[in-house]
């Protein structure tokens, strides 16, 4: 028995929160982790040294017979022959013709741990991971890098934050902008120092304009802050929902960072309450409704819906209204 | 996927349960008056406990027809222990394909995205050996496909012995991961080197597994071995698409019909071909199951959105579609009716384009007689344009029936092994499993229209279809589409004229072709063969618009 009310189980299960956490850093070959299993790391310990401009390097490499593809190498400029190629250091990817290939690069921004932990695994051109009891306000996907700031709420639920909103205060915090951001918003913000954007909607045109940023920036001579937007729902802009947003309310002015796996908006401080919507409480998450909360009112039978479609529905009880009928696709509880 | 049957006494009742990536559904069968029927089903969004769906359609059952659920068994709370046939489509995994050259990697390519993996690939003229390592290295990656003629080409013999110390270097990081070697990769030296064993011991200790499949080549037919080998890398007992085959194959032996079975769902679709035995012999068939067909790709790109854009009438421009595919793959359950509805055709006529378009050699073959339409992406579309969605994708001249899966029965059923059983269970089944919707004759050959100008239309022919209802005659015009009513069970004639010989299965003025009905009717389809759709947007909008409109029961946007 799941304890559920009758019904509720077939409608569709949201996690609003997760933990504890165990968050995953990916690695590239020639990236050179700091830190080995089971250590433990504060806040802004760095975790890689990140190369930038990465390529690879054909060399002859060690001379140790057991040198092992994914070990880390640097040449020896007292040995043999001195040049470009001595002073070659990277990630060893394998032997052919008697030479290795090294992935190699300039030293770029390191990799820093934005919450205290554990490290769990350290897999060398993969990924590490670190483990803390911390909870998270889970979303749907992380454009960009870890970071950490101040949250900050600049729009509500349903609001939308434009460019000239933004300015110099915003720094170093992360900014809950509500249904919608721009393109030219976000890049004011990374421009004036924000750390981090929380939103609920974010299309694929800014998506692509802030990874294109992004990549500018890792390319350039002096790197920025790590920067990050965390969405919760999805691309198309509709209000945050009514749970995960008096969620956000509680974190206001507080220390948090997003992280990309698993994608969430992460709270250290243990003493911080993150209030849990009541049982029986459904959110209409998409529909001309999309964004409304109320409680379930129990199995509706098909109804027909727009274009004719006949649809497995579920009574929701609107505070102030009588129950409404909407289709179970629809709807999500919170878990 | 559980064929058994629990219990010592023969079961009564059945549930059946096939979990897609987007949407469960449940089934009660029962046997009523001796043979097996749909009692009822249920569908919900995937993660939904398809327990708790069984016993909410079997208490409805009971409060429907409490007799009925008394004779089978079913509680008046829903609540009954039945045995179950379950089957569920797995998320694909991504198989990394690398060659030496962009030609190779072409030719390994075209025929591993006719399988059940995600394609992801690189060559050594297109990659550096570190970013073919990064992508090796991606946790998302389930297996590696590196291939090489047999023997190599001149342009590829340079950077075998690269490929093949990535790979083994791969498989020393990595030993979880299948890595398999086509044509000249196989027996490479370089995989005790890479590992400080010998050769065999070091096959033996990851998990390499050489494939014995033909050198990669350009000729049909060639990579079918290599398929095999990549599908077996997937197979699951319970795996729906692959059910879906022996259900097909179950079906044309049943129906002594050649049934074309065309699928697709979240994250995949498939297409079979299934023929009766000749002779006594068993029925035979060819399938694809491939990612290709998927209702949304997982990363959609332009030429993506672009060919749901050119199924979509609204005025969406490139950005707001892909975004609206990207959440209708994040929730593929949400948003199903209204503008919902029509973007799921729409993705799902796309998605039938690219199965078309992957499986090349069955549209060489003669118009099924059956063509049965499965998955979830169908589930709320109306007949008609079901019916419209496949005739307009999967095109060939001729007749064909059309029948919809409409309670997602033939994965379950085709987990049965025994072909015997799964048959029997069939023919108990097959009227209530398969919604008839219709016949669609598709002829060729009439030249093209002039878009957007009916004035100028004159008919270029005549049907006439002669039923035990009312005799119906349409004047037809080449370009264009006729619906004709002919309810569901009925059989008639439908006699065709036209002006100048068509290709109608065969090219003549004058035939005569026995159609069936559906709640579609008689669809009589004088598109283009294949399918020409205006370059210019609006157009073409115009165009699908009345299509649309003629298939849809009310626009009501």
């Amino acid at each position: 028995m799941t304890g559920l009310p009758a019904g509720l189980e077939l409608v569709r299960a949201r996690a609003l929160t997760v933990g504890p956490i165990e968050a995953w850093f990916p690695m590239e070959p020639g990236d050179r982790p700091l830190v080995t299993a089971g250590e433990a790391v504060v806040a802004g310990a760095p975790l890689t040294d990140r190369l930038r401009d990465p390529r690879t390097e054909v060399v002859a490499g060690p001379v140790e017979a057991d040198a092992e593809p994914g070990t880390w190498w640097a040449g020896d400029p007292s040995r043999g022959r001195r040049g470009p190629a001595s002073r070659v250091r990277g990630e060893l990817l394998f032997r052919s013709a008697r030479r290795w290939r090294v992935a190699a690069g300039d030293p770029g921004e390191p990799l820093v741990a934005p919450f205290a932990g554990v490290v769990g695994v350290v897999r060398s051109g993969i990924g590490l991971s670190i483990r803390t009891p911390a909870r998270g306000l889970l979303g749907v996907d992380v454009i960009g890098d870890a970071t950490t700031g101040r949250l900050d709420i600049v729009a509500p639920r349903d609001g939308y934050v434009r460019a000239s909103e933004i300015d110099i205060r915003a720094a170093d915090s992360i900014l809950v902008a509500g249904a919608h951001i721009d393109a030219e918003a976000i890049t004011r913000a990374r421009a004036v120092g924000v750390r981090g954007i929380v939103v609920a909607g974010l299309g694929i045109k800014e998506r692509r304009e802030i990874v294109a940023s992004e990549r500018r920036a890792r390319a350039s001579v002096h790197a920025l802050s790590p920067f990050a937007v965390l969405v919760l729902e999805g691309a198309i802009g509709r209000p945050i929902a009514p749970a995960m947003m008096t969620m956000l309310e509680a974190l206001q002015g507080l220390s948090v960072a997003i992280i990309a796996e698993p994608a969430c908006l992460v709270v250290e401080d243990p003493k911080v309450g993150l209030p849990k919507p009541a049982p029986g409480r459904v959110g209409i998450a998409a529909g001309p409704l999309a964004g409304v909360e109320g409680a379930w009112g129990g199995l509706a039978g098909q109804i027909r819906c727009a274009g004719g479609a006949f649809l497995e529905a579920g009574y929701v009880l609107l505070d102030g209204r009588g129950p409404i009928a909407v289709p179970l696709g629809d709807l999500e509880r919170y878990a | 996927m559980s064929g058994s049957q629990q219990g010592a006494r023969t079961p009564r009742t059945l549930a059946v349960a096939d979990v897609g990536g987007a949407t469960a559904s449940v089934a009660l069968l029962g046997q009523v008056d001796g043979r097996w029927r749909l009692l009822g089903g249920l569908a919900a969004p995937a993660g939904a406990p398809v327990d708790v769906l069984c016993q909410v359609v079997a208490a409805r059952i009971a409060a429907v027809d409490p007799e009925l659920a008394r004779d089978l068994e079913i509680g008046a709370n829903g609540q009954a222990d039945f045995p179950w046939l379950r089957s569920r489509s797995h998320p694909p995994a991504t198989l990394l394909v690398l060659a030496a050259t962009r030609r190779a990697v072409g030719l390994l390519e075209s025929e591993a995205v006719r399988t059940g993996w995600r394609c992801v690939s690189a060559s050594t003229e297109t990659h550096d050996p570190r970013e073919m390592t990064a992508l090796a290295l991606r946790p998302d990656v389930g297996a590696i496909l590196i291939g090489a003629g047999d023997p190599p080409g001149p342009d590829e013999r340079s950077a075998l012995d690269d490929l093949a110390a990535l790979g083994a270097a791969v498989a020393h990081r990595r030993e979880d991961l299948p890595i398999v070697l086509a044509g000249a990769m196989r027996g490479r030296g370089i995989w005790g080197e890479a590992s400080r064993k010998p050769d065999a011991e070091a096959a033996a200790s990851t998990s390499l597994r050489p494939v014995e499949a033909p050198a990669v080549s350009g000729r049909r037919g060639a990579g079918a071995d290599l398929r095999a080998v990549l599908d077996g890398l997937l197979a699951e007992p319970d795996d729906g698409r692959q059910a879906l085959r022996r259900s097909a194959e179950s079906l044309a032996d049943l129906l002594d019909r050649r049934v074309e079975l065309v699928e697709i769902g979240l994250d995949g679709g498939t297409r079979v071909l299934a023929e009766p035995g000749v002779a006594g012999a068993d029925p035979s068939s060819q399938a694809i199951v491939t990612v290709v067909g998927a209702l949304v790709p997982t990363e959609a790109d332009d030429a993506t959105v672009d060919g749901v854009l050119s199924w979509t009438t609204g005025g969406l421009d490139r950005h707001r579609m892909a975004d609206r595919l990207r959440d209708l793959r994040a929730h593929p359950w949400a948003d199903a009716s209204g503008d919902g509805a029509r973007l799921r055709l729409a993705a799902a006529s796309a998605a039938l384009m690219r199965l078309a378009a992957v499986t090349p050699e069955f549209g060489l073959r003669p118009a099924p007689d059956v063509t049965v339409v499965a998955g979830g992406a169908f589930a709320t579309a109306p007949p008609a344009a079901i019916a419209l969605a496949v005739a307009g994708t999967i095109r060939r001249t001729g007749a064909t029936q059309i029948a919809f899966d409409h309670a997602r029965l033939l994965g379950p059923i085709g987990t049965i092994e025994d072909a015997a059983e799964r048959r029997a269970l069939l023919a108990d089944l097959v009227v209530d499993a398969l919604v008839p919707l219709g016949t669609v004759v598709v002829a060729g050959g009439l030249g093209v229209r002039s878009t957007g100008r009916r004035r100028d239309r004159v008919a270029s022919g005549r049907v006439h279809l002669a039923s035990d209802e009312t005799p119906t005659t349409r004047d037809l015009v080449a370009g264009g589409l006729a619906f004709l009513p002919l309810a569901p069970g009925s059989v008639a004639e439908a006699r065709f004229e036209f002006e100048y010989p068509v290709h109608l299965g065969r090219q003549a003025r004058r035939m005569t072709v026995p159609v069936t009905g559906g709640l579609a009717g008689l669809v009589v389809d004088l598109r283009d063969v294949p399918m020409r759709l205006p370059e210019r947007r609006d157009r073409r909008r115009t165009i699908v618009a009345d299509w649309s409109a003629m298939s849809w029961p009310r626009d009501e946007r």
